[in-house]
Order: structure tokens, then C-alpha cells, then sequence
């Protein structure tokens, strides 16, 4: 039995090992801000192409974005993905809801599919659950932070979903959407494959379609109302060092005084 | 004025602290605005806990009982709350950001058409406040009409009850169809809960500098010598050396401990997240480098292996 597979990418800004201010002084972010391919939307994709591995099929990948934002889609061939949508989100930045559904609007007319795999964008801190707007408008059953598939087949997939104090195991009918986690644990699924030569070369000329939606039809209820730069936490530090036993017994006296 | 609801997620009979939060949050803002906090608690075996919810400050407790509902899956909880919605109207819903209300809140938003907000870190009037860009900068969202947010842990202190206070107490119809109830949790691995790192005033927490299972014993050693409650990282916890109720931070707890002592712990985000707010900091690492260093307020470089011993000899001393 083979599966028809959809994962959802974004480009996000780049928040690893960030320093100085990320916004203008018009309280946008920064030109200089450097984008990367969502760590998470990484690891709905890697278990979308181990499924094809494994079960056969095919993988598309959909992104909303302007041509120049979805540089991950062309990411997504590299790594051996067999088709990638682009959904033209119009002039302005949209919310998470009205890109779910314009994505939906796109899944809707791309033809049968079995699973969807998006991640949960937790490694930014703007933790928007995509995917769970994205079942909701398609009417179809979903599994967030999922960090592996136990099994799928049968028309069911079974996803190990990582909880508080540890791990729960949800079976769902296909078709189903994955919000796909961190998973950190085992087997790490981060790892990309490698870029083969040829289908980069191919890759790169290839026309990257645009699904045939209406940005200007959808609104989102939620809009952001400003930005504020946080300041740096100010934290007095004394150095101790680890031989002087006069410097860690003050220390000890110091912390411990209100006790 | 402001209506609010507060989902009230329960769990072994006991409301989820950071529901409580989302009440007392909730309290603060009807308060000034002459609105009302009401709870709605979904679940089996739910009903005393959600009653105690009067003495927290709810008006109202709306409680929608049902055995199928034992344990938390999207679909019929989507279902059961936003029917709930359907004749209730309120003007601000409040989840806690726990891996159940982060699901719950978006697909309830869906549902019904309304905004949704997650990880909120403030909250006022109608404005929500999230930390983002690696806690760098601070977005406001405004929504409009209803709206539904999920709140972080530390958005409120849980106040303490108060028994003069009761709420009116009601059930609610559930009405679970098919298309509700076609996924299934198959099986669950959680941790039973063996520390109360929540109220610990000292922790002693150790990373993947300790190296090995048996080295925690030199924790364990300075944590009895402390009366300190034992955390760890993700690493730790990864590795098989404690089990998951001790780990600390975005996917741990949170916790707020006059003293903190890090013992090989580099101080990745995910790990500081759940420990910044501590008192007082003290990192033990062999990388003068290590990222935990900048919010220390006590740095020591050296070796845990030499460090703990001296630590617990003084004290003992
Ligand atoms: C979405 C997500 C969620 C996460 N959630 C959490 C979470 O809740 N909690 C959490 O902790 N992590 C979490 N992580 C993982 C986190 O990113 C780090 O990987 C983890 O915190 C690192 O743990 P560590 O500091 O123990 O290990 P390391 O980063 O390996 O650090 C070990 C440190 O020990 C020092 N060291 C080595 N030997 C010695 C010695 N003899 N004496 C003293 N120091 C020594 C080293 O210099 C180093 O700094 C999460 C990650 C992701 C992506
Ligand atoms: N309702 C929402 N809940 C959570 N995150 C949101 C919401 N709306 C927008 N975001 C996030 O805010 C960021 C900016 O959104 P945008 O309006 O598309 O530029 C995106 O990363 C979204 O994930």
C-alpha cells in the first residue's frame, strides 16, 4: 500500500544564537535578519519521505509566501520531494488562520491524499498550531506533537504524541494531519538527507507552480498591534573560583541566608 | 466588561495549576471590568475538583462529564467545548498552555470561527502579549470579537482558596456523533509525578555534564545536604539517568526556586526558559563559555566532580 503525502513548509527567521536587537527603529524586524527552514517543518518532511521510502507513493510539499519566501520549497526537491505547491498569500503578511486557509483552499483541489505532516514551530517561539487549523477547515482528523509514526497502514496511522511527563500513543484514521514535534528522543529525524547532484541540478530550473487560490478572500481576526524589544536581563555575577573554599563557603552563606 | 471562561483541564482529580493561573488571571480582569470568570471542565471522574473551582473564583462551574471523555483527544473535546460555546457566549477564553490546551484552544477557534492567540505571557484588556524571537521581543496581537488564548505558566499566582466562595455548579449535555469519535489513544507512558519541584526552595539540578547515572549520586549528595528537590535537563532525562517528572524547562517544568544550582548544564533556551526566574543561580560548568553563565549570579569553573564534594564537606562542616 502506497501513500500520498502532503507536508506543509515555512520559512521562518532565524532565531539561533541571536545578538543585539532584532527589531528597526520603526519596530519592524531587522533586514539583516537571516531566514532558515522551519527545524520542525524539517522533521514533518524527513517522516514524509520515510514513508515513501518504506511504503512508496508520493510526497508534495505546499508553502505560502511570495516567490522569494518559498526558497524552501526548492529545498524540499533537493531532498527529493516529487512536487511542490506554492500558495501566493497576496501583498500582505497574513495570520495563521487565513493562511490555513488558503492552504486548505489549495490541499482541497491538489487531489486525493492520505496524510499531511506540518510542524508545530516551537523553536521560535511563535508556537502558531497551523496544522490544527488546517484539519479543522479540511474536516479531517489530527495528532499534534507527534515525534514519530508507531504505524500506519490499514487506513490508520498511529502517531507517539510527546506529552507532559512523557508519551501517548493516538491512533487516527487516514487521512489525518501530523503536527509533527521536536523529537529530540531516538532516533533523530533532523538529519537531512543528502542533496543529490542530479536533482539539485534539476532542481534549480525548475518552475515552482502556484495553486490556484484567492488571497484576497480570506481575513484573519488577529493581527498584531506592535512589537517591543525586550531588554537584556541585567544578572550581577561574581566569579568563584573552584579551589578558594573561603569564596564557595561565602557563597554558600550568601545564597542560603534567606533560608 | 468582560465575560470570561476559563478552561479548567483536570487530570487525576486535580485542576491543572496553570488553570488556576488562567482563573486568577481571569478574576484580575473581570474584576476590573465588572465582567464574570465561569469554568467549563471536561472529562470523566471530574466533578469534586471542579467544584472546588467556586473557591478559586469562579462564578459559574459548567462541568461536562462522560466516561468516553477519560482521557483528552481533539475531536470530542473540540466537540463537547465548542457546543458549550454555541449557546454560552463569552467575550475572552482562556486555555492553559499545557500540550492539551495548545490543541484544544486552536481547534475550538476553528470550530467557531473566532481568533486564536497561543503562549500568551500577558494579558491586558484586549491586548495579548507573547515573548518572541528567542525572548528578544515582545508582539502584541489584538483580535477581534471573541477571542481565545492560551496563557503560559506564570501568568498568574494561583491564589489560595477561599472557602467562604462557591460557584454554581451545572452539567452539560454531552453529545458525542461518530465523527467525533473516530481516533483513539491506544496507550499512555507517563511518569508518575515523585518530585514537587514546583514548590522546591532549592533545586539542585545536574546535565549532561554529570556524565553518568552513578555521578548522580554527587547530586543526590548535595541536594540532601541542602533539604533541595532534585531537576535535570532534557539530556538527563533522554539519557535513562532520571526519569521525566525531574526535567526542567519548555517541555519540563517551570520552576521559581530562591536557589538554583546548575551542575553541568550548558543553558541551552529550552532549558532556561524553565529556571530563569530563580533567586539566585549558581552554574557549575567546565566551559567558561557556557551559555548558562550569562544569567548566573555565582559562576564557578571547574570540574562537578570536584566542585560537589567541596560543597557538601562546607555544609556539612
Ligand atoms: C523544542 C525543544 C524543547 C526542549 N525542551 C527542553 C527542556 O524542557 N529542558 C531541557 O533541559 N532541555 C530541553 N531541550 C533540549 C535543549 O535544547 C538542550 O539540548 C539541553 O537542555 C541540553 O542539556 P545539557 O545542558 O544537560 O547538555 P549539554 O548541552 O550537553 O551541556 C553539558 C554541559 O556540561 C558541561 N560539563 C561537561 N563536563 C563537566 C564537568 N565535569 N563539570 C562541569 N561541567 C561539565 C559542558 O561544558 C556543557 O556545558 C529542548 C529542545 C527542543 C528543541
Ligand atoms: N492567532 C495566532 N496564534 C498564534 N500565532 C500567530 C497567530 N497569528 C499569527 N501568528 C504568528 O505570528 C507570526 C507573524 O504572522 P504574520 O501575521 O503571518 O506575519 C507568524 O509566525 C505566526 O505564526
Amino acid at each position: 500500500m502506497s501513500y500520498n503525502c502532503i507536508v506543509i513548509v515555512r520559512e521562518v527567521w532565524d532565531t539561533r544564537d541571536l545578538t543585539g536587537s532584532v527589531l528597526a527603529d520603526n519596530g519592524s524586524i531587522k533586514d539583516s535578519m537571516l531566514t532558515r527552514f522551519e527545524p520542525e517543518d524539517m522533521n514533518a518532511l524527513e517522516m514524509a519521505l520515510r514513508i515513501k521510502d518504506e511504503h512508496g507513493g508520493k510526497v508534495t510539499a505546499f508553502s505560502v509566501g511570495t516567490p522569494k519566501q518559498v526558497d524552501v520549497l526548492r529545498e524540499c526537491l533537493y531532498r527529493g520531494v516529487d512536487e511542490v505547491v506554492r500558495v501566493d498569500a497576496g501583498a500582505s503578511s497574513l495570520g495563521t488562520q487565513a493562511a490555513a486557509q488558503l492552504l486548505a483552499d489549495a490541499i482541497g483541489k491538489a487531489g486525493q491524499y492520505d496524510l499531511i505532516c506540518v510542524g508545530v514551530t516551537v523553536a521560535d517561539g511563535e508556537s502558531s498550531m497551523l496544522g490544527t487549523h488546517v484539519a479543522g477547515k479540511l474536516g479531517i482528523e489530527q495528532v499534534s506533537y507527534v515525534d514519530a509514526i508507531e504505524e500506519i497502514g490499514e487506513g490508520r496511522v498511529v502517531g507517539k504524541r510527546g506529552i507532559e511527563m512523557g508519551y501517548e500513543y493516538i491512533e487516527a484514521p487516514l487521512p489525518a494531519l501530523l503536527s509533527v514535534g521536536v523529537a529530540l528522543v531516538e532516533d533523530d529525524p533532523r538529519t537531512p538527507r543528502s542533496a543529490k547532484a542530479m536533482l539539485k541540478l534539476k532542481a534549480k530550473k525548475a518552475e515552482i507552480p502556484s495553486a490556484d487560490v484567492d488571497a484576497s478572500a480570506v481575513t484573519s481576526p488577529v493581527s498584531i498591534a506592535g512589537r517591543e524589544a525586550v531588554p537584556e536581563r541585567a544578572v550581577e555575577s561574581k566569579d568563584v573560583a573552584a579551589e578558594d573554599e573561603t569564596a564557595l563557603k561565602s557563597m554558600l552563606d550568601d545564597v542560603l541566608k534567606g533560608e | 466588561m468582560s465575560n470570561i471562561l476559563v478552561y479548567a483541564e483536570i487530570e487525576d482529580g486535580v485542576v491543572h495549576d496553570v488553570s488556576l493561573q488562567c482563573l486568577a488571571k481571569g478574576r484580575e480582569i473581570a474584576d476590573a471590568s465588572s465582567g464574570k470568570v465561569d469554568c467549563l471542565a471536561v472529562g470523566s471522574g471530574i466533578r469534586a475538583a471542579a467544584e472546588g473551582l467556586g473557591a478559586f473564583g469562579a462564578e459559574a462551574v459548567f462541568v461536562a462529564e462522560d466516561a468516553k471523555l477519560e482521557q483528552y483527544l481533539t475531536s470530542p473535546f473540540k466537540k463537547v467545548v465548542s457546543d458549550f460555546l454555541k449557546t454560552n457566549s463569552y467575550d475572552l477564553i482562556l486555555f492553559p498552555a499545557t500540550t492539551v490546551g495548545d490543541d484544544l484552544a486552536p481547534a475550538v477557534a476553528e470550530a467557531l470561527g473566532v481568533a486564536c492567540v497561543l503562549h500568551c505571557d500577558g494579558l491586558a484588556g484586549d491586548a495579548l502579549t507573547r515573548l518572541e524571537f528567542d525572548r528578544k521581543v515582545s508582539t502584541t496581537y489584538k483580535a477581534e470579537g471573541c477571542t481565545i488564548a492560551s496563557l503560559k505558566d506564570g501568568i498568574a499566582v494561583a491564589g489560595a482558596p477561599d472557602s467562604s466562595r462557591s460557584a454554581q455548579v451545572s452539567d452539560v449535555a454531552v453529545e458525542l456523533d461518530a465523527a467525533s469519535t473516530k481516533s483513539k489513544v491506544l496507550r499512555r507512558d507517563v511518569a508518575k509525578k515523585t518530585v514537587n519541584l514546583k514548590d522546591a526552595k532549592i533545586i539542585v539540578a545536574g546535565g549532561a555534564g554529570v556524565g553518568t547515572k552513578e555521578n548522580f549520586s554527587l547530586i543526590e549528595e548535595l541536594a540532601d545536604a541542602l533539604g533541595a528537590q532534585i531537576g535535570a535537563t532534557r539530556a538527563v532525562v533522554d539519557a535513562g539517568w532520571l526519569p521525566a517528572d525531574h526535567q526542567i524547562g519548555q517541555t519540563g517544568v517551570t520552576v521559581r526556586p530562591a536557589v538554583y544550582i546548575a551542575c553541568g548544564i550548558s543553558g541551552a533556551v529550552q532549558h532556561r526558559v524553565g529556571m530563569l526566574d530563580s533567586g539566585k543561580i549558581i552554574a557549575i560548568n567546565t566551559d567558561k563559555n557556557a551559555p548558562i553563565f550569562k544569567i548566573a549570579h555565582y559562576k564557578i569553573e571547574g570540574d562537578l566532580k570536584e566542585v560537589l564534594p567541596k560543597l557538601v564537606k562546607l555544609i556539612k562542616a
